[in-house]
């Protein structure tokens, strides 16, 4: 062996000493064809070679057989041997994890090498291609300790719900992250404005260490954002453009007239009511023959299309020269709704759902002298969302009450629409309201502004510099809505062949009527100043210190009863220092601390102080480890403890004080009666109460080995204590309600992590990343009173953990017999417990547990069931390969341990239409017959026990999973000789979201997402599918 | 610039931020508070009137009050139509627990929030330098503050007594409103007791409130009056005395529980407080006397048409929400009725003959059929239901099956076959429905006569002042007087007959006012009533004729735990003091 490696160094020696010289030329690109700036080529083994020019251009003479190192920071390191070729052009493929990757962190960057806290962060780059809008939305599976479920498909508001390493506030409100975007607070819904083409890079902060600095609004973790800078360079364009087609994930399957018709008299007679079709009913349902007396209407295929559009453009413009530089970019986001166009030549306005979205970002950095950079960031988001007015279309489809599959025809045969003439409400068929009704729209403008400037002081110290921000943004949201309440629909008598307009509704069309108010106006204006200080002590001792002033005021404009006025701002005022302490990268200590308040509190409780300390060791960087180990590159270890708060609570914003709300009154006199303002007393107020405090500890590992495979794990344990939490323990008898209380105690661990693996094949790179998170919380106190069971105690269970009855079956017949026999056994007890309700249960309804065994099955007897509807798990498994101009990522999402159910119109027989599932309803036949059984007996009684909403039990509550193709991105660099001169690069990609999605669910036909113990009325999840094409200028 | 000069600029800025940075406010200076409420300066006590209308407010209007249903369709006189389980369905039928209560009814918490409300009121209201006077049938002039507070107490009792025929005795909460850390471990007073405090709050108020006719009805019509204050002292005695609290209360599990659920023996001087306080009112207060037209007195205030009837109502407005919401079906547009509540033939049979005489007396003139029962009956019986051929927007009704008031489908609709009438305007005659005024008349003077003329029978037997209330009621209502000048009644009853017949012209007379609810409760025959189903009639038509079946329409077996209701669970569970009702 030793002789084969010696044989073959000699050969090399030979080649190389007759090596003839190339003069070569080449190019260094991104995978995804941004060309490279500043990338360092060398010989190996030595110092010398060059870098690439503003146009990620080289040019180098090299012997053949010469190996050239290219190494640029955030991309793996490629080692390439010069052949004889004259020209070189290298992809260089970004590194998950490499030892010097730079993340944001609060106020700053920090290198991962030399990080203490827990952080986790994702580059932008990766996210641009998914074809959603909301930034959110995009970051499914990608980051550890990142939770998110996204509650509808609408288009402009399918933003998710997220939260950082699952929940631990009992407070409803407080559990959502602090989102931080260039160092300035924003808001949910501002998140969801941001096109991810504006932005850099996201991280996650996690712990106490990372969090700490933002204090008192700490306590839910950070999502930080960075956008977009220009960097030196010639000036480059980018433009995008991509459109697709979104469809819903599930597409819900009905009953045909004939099904339901069959169904709806089985539960009449069930309920020993008179069958309502005749037998000549379900032929004339079955063969169609009658289509106008007895309809049969797909009415979800008739409303909804198969697929709507979307777009995206995008244009941005960076580049600068050294005093000068700035990054430009814009974009449009249209996407579609799903319900077809009906307008008519009585219509002309567009009741679809649809969502457009205009962004615009200018970030300018300025020189202005060596020592004094200014900066100015302005961005402007215009957003509009319509819908139809008064028409929520996924919730009436649904709901049975409202329309059936019998009810009307979609038109009469002479052309005019019909209305449901056998319901309640006869409202006109679907389609005639979306063509007639009108639409709403929203309008939004967001803006924001940022200034600052920094001035080096090293005047004064080496590496001391200030820095003064001002951020202002405004939101400012309208709607209009054109509405028009009559318009002439007629019921049309097959047999008579006459038609009978509405009884409410009148022969001539009305006007639109057009309204609007102003939904929210937010300014909120953000100052900040730090001092910096880095130093070098010795060599060795890297020093690097921070302390900043942030002070910010949010003012909301409200409409209430006293009218639309601006409110008293909300104020935030505090102090930031941060100390890191660095030796060789080997140990490292950081100190964060901050001193803030709002003034949500009374006087004496606004300011908390919450300190946090970082420890990190890297045993990779001793000597002997290095020498033992060299395959091992980084094995750091990392703890970090501190505290943390939060501001939020519900209710009244003075909860220190007792309000006096006012309204509408009684009114006094005869006559004339005289309206006064009445005057009630709100909620006492709470002069003690202050922030909710959360102590955090975390304990790391990262690992990074064979140049190829890195590891990240974390372990956490959450305390959160004196959360603001309305007693439960206070009679009625006080009179009144009381504000929160610091009082709620929870705990919340867990753990999550990545793996990743890189490798090159032959020219194949391939890359595989698995994204784990883990999080479990559970009630310590909770100010609950003493129940007269222990399983109806919330304290010690999780967060949102539901409550309900225990399926155990259902009915027979024999247990029918026994109740009107007197339902007793042998020794005097009741033989089968019955539910305390007027409906007698009869055979085939669901049977509960009897908790407290009394016979009786009612509100006792409501124990925990299932489990909290956040996922207490969840995974994301990402494969790349790229090879040449090609480029492949699959991205798999899946979420597991929780429970949903669906309620009301969404399951319910006679609230919702009727489903497959109904067909496998409990019937005496079925059951003797053994066939399978998911549904109980059909009633048309809408609370009797197999109401999901009056009994809601394990038996609705399912105990989901799900695993996501969330999406796949294909893309393909068209070589550089195919393209005209003028155009500088092009790719072409196609993406997909929501591909594909797994569930261990049959009962509902609804996204795993959706929001538990909901109808199942939102507007479905999309699956999205897109082309687009990428082009440098 | 120079460098020194740019470090000078930009610290400069910043000093300027910092010394900008005190500008929190001191206090939330936009919202309301305890101070602006009970103002030292407002001397018209505008805000602290506004205090004294929430309180008010809290009274509640029983038009389709209870989950869109009268409360006397918990009862045998009628039923919910609403296709859906609805909250008096619960009531009838007891599908309530501790946990689960009846929304609307079972109101713990609103009417101790009144009584907090009130102690505010009456602790506060001092500062208030309200120089106004008025002048009531005691004294000419009397600081307005005084009635004010008056009005406050009287609410006060009000809620109390709303809590006591609910649940038996309650807490009397500190006359000083709780802060936050008081002890709220706060036990239930006897019914005794409860009974005596509001009895004495009720005497002690008594002479500062305003008394009825009102000097100015156009500005304080609605207030609490003197005359509100006695009817419901005359109310809370008769309750008091009345079997369940009185003869025999409910069995008890516990001890502890029997001075709550009522008194721990009987005493028949209750009876004679009761009748006491009926007598002094009807003597006290000549204004009052029966009205020509019954069937107004729920359509107009005290001022108007001189409307003598009523003593105290809460205030309504002007609408046509009442014949929207009972109206009979089979009418569209302004005339859309929902039929929501169907009256039985439990009720319909209740009504007498024209003659005074019960419907199968074989000793009255007139014979009843099945098949024609709405002629020549009690002339009540139409104000209060709408049947099979009454006339009703000029229309004359088809409320058989599948007629155009009962059309077949499962629609909401009569299940009875009948539809409410009382309350509504008189739109027998009329094209459509106007908009009417729809006060809740909470107590009238017929109320104050039946109650005398009960108590007085249980004290002492039968008397003349007894058949004079039932002759006069029936005599307003057009009942034929007959020869003997008794409108029908046997003028020889004992007290057991007597008893039977003052209880029928009670629900009759009072029919859909919230009073048969809590009388067969009181009477404690509220088990004897539901072991009959409540019935309606199936009209079948066949050809011209029209075919009477009677048909049940709902049943329920009444047990004995239901006359009380259950205190909330979550009450019992946060104060270990708070003893459960029996049985619950």
């Amino acid at each position: 062996m030793k002789r084969l490696i010696l044989f073959i160094i000699c050969i090399q020696f030979v080649v190389l000493t007759f090596a003839q010289q190339v003069q070569l030329n080449g190019k260094v690109r991104s995978t995804d064809g941004d060309e490279l700036i500043g990338v360092s080529i060398r010989f190996e083994g030595t110092s010398k070679g060059t870098i690439t020019d503003l146009d990620g251009n080289f040019k180098l003479t090299a012997n053949v057989g010469d190996k050239l190192i290219f190494t640029y920071v955030g991309f793996k390191k490629e080692t390439v041997v010069v052949t004889g070729q004259p020209v070189l052009n290298m992809k260089l493929v970004p590194d998950q994890a490499g030892l010097d990757e730079v993340v944001v962190v609060g106020y700053g960057k920090a290198k991962r090498i030399s990080m203490t806290g827990a952080v986790s962060a994702i580059n932008a780059r990766e996210l641009r291609n998914i074809p959603t809008s909301s930034v959110q939305n995009a970051l499914y599976g990608k980051l550890p300790g990142f939770f998110t479920q996204q509650r509808s498909g609408q288009p402009g508001k399918d933003a998710s719900d997220f939260f950082i390493r699952g929940v631990s506030s009992l407070n409803s409100e407080g559990n959502k992250p602090l989102i931080i975007v260039d160092d300035v607070q924003y808001s949910y819904d501002q998140l969801q404005q941001i096109n991810m083409n504006e932005i850099e890079s996201i991280s996650i902060l996690k712990d106490a260490s990372t969090t700490a600095i933002y204090g008192i609004k700490g306590a839910n973790g950070v999502l930080v954002v960075k956008t977009r800078r220009g960097v030196e360079g010639k000036t480059k364009i980018t433009a995008r453009y991509e459109v697709g087609i979104q469809m819903p994930v599930i597409t819900p399957r009905f009953l045909d007239s004939y099904q339901t018709a069959t169904l709806v008299n089985e539960a009449y007679k069930n309920d020993g009511l008179n069958q309502i079709f005749t037998d000549e009913d379900l032929r004339l349902f079955q063969t169609g023959e009658d289509p106008y007396g007895h309809p049969n209407v797909n009415w979800n295929d008739e409303i909804f299309k198969k697929y709507a559009y979307q777009q995206n453009a995008n244009v941005d413009i960076s580049g600068g020269s050294k005093n000068l530089q700035y990054f430009i970019t814009a974009g449009i986001f249209s996407q579609n709704g799903l319900v077809k166009d009906f307008s008519d030549s009585f219509n002309e306005v567009n009741t679809n759902y649809f969502y457009r979205r205009f962004n615009y970002r200018t970030n300018l950095d300025f020189n202005v002298t060596k020592t004094l950079n200014l900066r100015l960031d302005m961005s402007t988001r215009f957003m509009n969302i319509n819908e139809p007015r008064s028409v929520n279309a996924v919730g009436e489809m649904n709901d049975f009450s409202k329309m059936r599959p019998y009810s009307a025809p979609v038109l009469n045969p002479n052309g005019t629409y019909a209305y449901i003439y056998d319901t309640d409400d006869k409202n006109p068929t679907l389609n005639a309201r979306l063509a007639n009704e009108g639409y709403k729209r929203s309008r939004r403008f967001d803006s924001n502004i940022l200034f600052s400037a920094n001035q080096k002081l090293d005047f004064l110290a080496k590496g001391l510099s200030t820095s003064f921000r001002v951020a202002y943004s405004s939101i400012d949201e309208n709607y209009r809505q054109a509405a028009r309440y009559s318009y002439p629909t007629y019921h049309y008598d097959s047999k008579t062949e006459k038609y009978t307009i509405h009884p409410d509704k009148n022969y001539a069309y009305g006007n639109y009527a057009i309204n609007g108010d102003q939904v929210q106006s937010i300014k909120d204006l953000n100052l900040q100043a730090y001092l910096n200080y880095e130093t070098i002590i010795k060599e060795d001792h890297n020093l690097k210190l921070m302390l900043l002033y942030n002070r910010q005021s949010r003012t909301v404009d409200k409409n209430d009863y006293e009218g639309a006025a601006a409110q008293v701002p909300a104020n935030f005022e505090g102090y930031t220092s941060t100390i890191g302490y660095n030796y060789k990268d080997k140990y490292m200590a950081d100190l964060n601390m901050a001193y803030n308040g709002t003034d949500r509190f009374g006087k004496n409780n606004r300011y908390g102080f919450f300190p946090a300390i970082g420890l990190g060791y890297s045993i990779s960087k001793e000597k002997f480890f290095e020498e033992s180990l060299p395959e091992i590159q980084l094995l750091k270890f990392r703890t970090s403890y501190g505290l943390v708060g939060s501001d939020v609570a519900p209710g009244n914003r003075y909860l220190y004080k007792q309000v006096y709300e006012r309204g509408s009154g009684y009114n006094f006199g005869e006559a004339n009666e005289k309206t006064y303002d009445s005057y009630r007393e709100g909620a006492l107020g709470n002069e003690f109460v202050t922030w909710e405090k959360a102590r955090k500890f975390d304990v790391g590992i990262d690992l990074n080995m064979f140049d190829k495979l890195s590891l990240t794990v974390d372990y956490f344990y959450d305390y959160r204590y004196d959360q603001l939490v309305v007693k439960q323990d206070i009679p009625l008898i006080l009179g009144i309600g009381v504000s929160p209380e610091n009082i709620a105690k929870t705990s919340n661990s867990g753990f999550d992590g990545q793996i990743g693996y890189q490798t090159k094949i032959g020219s194949v790179n391939f890359n595989t990343n698995f994204v784990f998170s883990y999080a479990k919380n559970k009630v310590i106190y909770k100010a609950e009173a003493e129940q007269r069971y222990a399983w109806l105690a919330e304290t010690g269970k999780p967060i949102g953990q539901p409550f309900g009855y225990t399926f155990v079956g259902y009915y027979s017949q024999d247990d029918i017999n026994m109740i009107k026999s007197g339902n007793l056994t042998t020794d005097g007890k009741v033989a089968v417990a019955i539910p305390n309700t007027d409906v007698p249960v009869q055979a085939g309804d669901l049977k509960y547990k009897d908790l407290n065994t009394d016979g009786i099955i009612n509100d006792y007897d409501k124990g925990a069931i299932g489990k909290p509807n956040l996922p207490s798990t969840t995974l994301g498994w990402s494969f790349g390969a790229q090879y040449k101009g090609f480029s492949a990522n699959l991205l798999f999402q899946g979420s597991f341990d929780y429970s949903f159910s669906v309620v009301g119109t969404g399951i319910e027989s006679f609230k919702s239409q009727f489903q497959p599932v109904h067909l496998n309803r409990w019937t005496q036949e079925r059951a003797d017959n053994g066939e399978p059984i998911e549904f109980p007996r059909l009633t048309r009684n809408p609370s009797s026990v197999n109401s999901a909403e009056a009994y809601m039990s394990d038996f609705w509550l399912v105990n989901a999973l799900y695993v996501r193709l969330k999406t796949v991105d294909l893309s393909y660099q068209i070589p550089d000789k195919l393209l005209p001169s003028s155009i500088g690069s092009a790719r072409l990609y196609m993406n997909a979201y929501n591909l594909f999605t797994l569930t261990n669910y049959s009962k509902y036909q609804q996204d795993p997402e959706i929001r538990s113990n909901s109808a199942g009325d939102a507007y479905m999840n999309q699956r999205v599918i897109i082309i687009g094409v990428q082009m440098n200028l | 610039m120079k460098l020194k000069k740019k470090f000078a600029f930009i610290g400069l800025i910043i000093i300027l931020v910092l010394s900008s940075c005190n500008d929190y406010e001191k206090y939330p200076i936009e919202q309301y508070t305890i101070d602006y409420v009970f103002s030292t300066t407002d001397s018209l006590g505008v805000n602290a009137k506004g205090y004294l209308d929430a309180i008010y407010a809290i009274m509640y209007n029983g038009h389709n009050r209870v989950g869109g249903d009268y409360l006397d369709a918990a009862t045998d006189d009628a039923l919910s139509s609403s296709l859906k389980e609805s909250s008096v369905q619960n009531l009838f039928s007891g599908g309530y627990t501790s946990i689960s209560l009846i929304g609307g009814e079972m109101e713990w918490g609103r009417y101790y929030a009144g009584i907090r409300k009130a102690n505010t009121l009456i602790n506060h209201i001092d500062v208030v330098p309200l120089m106004k006077t008025f002048k009531n049938n005691v004294e000419d002039s009397i600081p307005l503050k005084r009635a004010w507070k008056a009005e406050t107490r009287f609410l006060r009792a009000y809620f109390y007594f709303e809590l006591i025929k609910r649940y038996g005795g309650v807490p009397i909460v500190s006359e000083t409103p709780y802060k936050l850390g008081d002890d709220l471990e706060i036990p239930r007073n006897t019914f005794g007791q409860c009974i005596d405090y509001i009895v004495s709050e009720l005497d002690t108020i008594k002479d500062s409130l305003r008394s009825i006719p009102i000097a100015d009805v156009n500005s304080d019509g609605h207030v609490v009056t003197q005359e509100a204050a006695m009817a419901l002292k005359c109310r809370v005695l008769l309750y008091a005395a009345s079997p369940l609290f009185n003869e025999r209360p409910i069995a008890t599990d516990k001890d502890a529980q029997k001075p709550l659920v009522g008194y721990e023996s009987y005493d028949v001087e209750r009876w004679k407080r009761a009748a006491d306080a009926a007598k002094q009112f009807i003597d006290a207060y000549p204004y009052f006397s029966l009205s020509i037209n019954s069937s107004t007195v729920f359509l107009n205030d005290y001022g108007m048409n001189n409307n003598k009837e009523v003593i105290f109502f809460r205030q309504g407005s002007k609408n046509t929400q009442i014949e929207y919401n009972n109206g009979p079906l089979g009418f569209s547009g302004n005339n859309l009725g929902l039929g929501r509540t169907s009256p039985t033939q439990n009720l319909v049979d209740a009504f007498p003959m024209k003659d005074g005489k019960a419907i199968n007396d074989p000793t009255s003139k007139y014979t009843y059929s099945l098949s024609d029962m709405y002629k020549n009956r009690d002339p009540r019986l139409e104000q209060t239901v709408l049947h099979n051929g009454s006339k009703w927007l000029n229309t004359v009704l088809e409320t058989f099956e599948g007629g155009a008031n009962n059309p077949a489908g499962a629609t909401q609709k009569t299940k009875t076959s009948y539809y409410l009438r009382k309350f509504m305007g008189g739109f027998e005659s009329q094209a459509s429905y106007a908009e009417q005024l729809h006060n809740w008349v909470m107590f009238r003077y017929p109320e104050l006569l039946l109650n005398y003329a009960e108590a007085i029978n249980e004290y002492a037997g039968p008397s003349e002042p007894v058949y004079k209330v039932l002759k006069d009621l029936r005599k307003r209502d057009k009942i034929e007087a007959g020869t003997n000048a008794m409108y029908g009644l046997n003028p020889s009853m004992n007290k057991d007959e007597m008893r039977v017949a003052i209880q029928n012209e009670r629900r009759i007379e009072m029919a859909f006012e919230e009073q048969r609810y809590w009388d067969i409760r009181r009477w404690r025959i509220a088990e004897e009533i539901f072991t009959k189903p409540l019935q309606g009639l199936s009209i079948v038509k066949d050809g011209a004729t029209l075919n009477f079946n009677v048909i049940t329409v709902a049943s329920t077996n009444f047990e004995t735990k239901r006359y009380l209701y259950p205190i909330p669970y979550s009450e019992v569970v946060k104060n270990s003091k708070m003893i459960q009702n029996p049985k619950w």
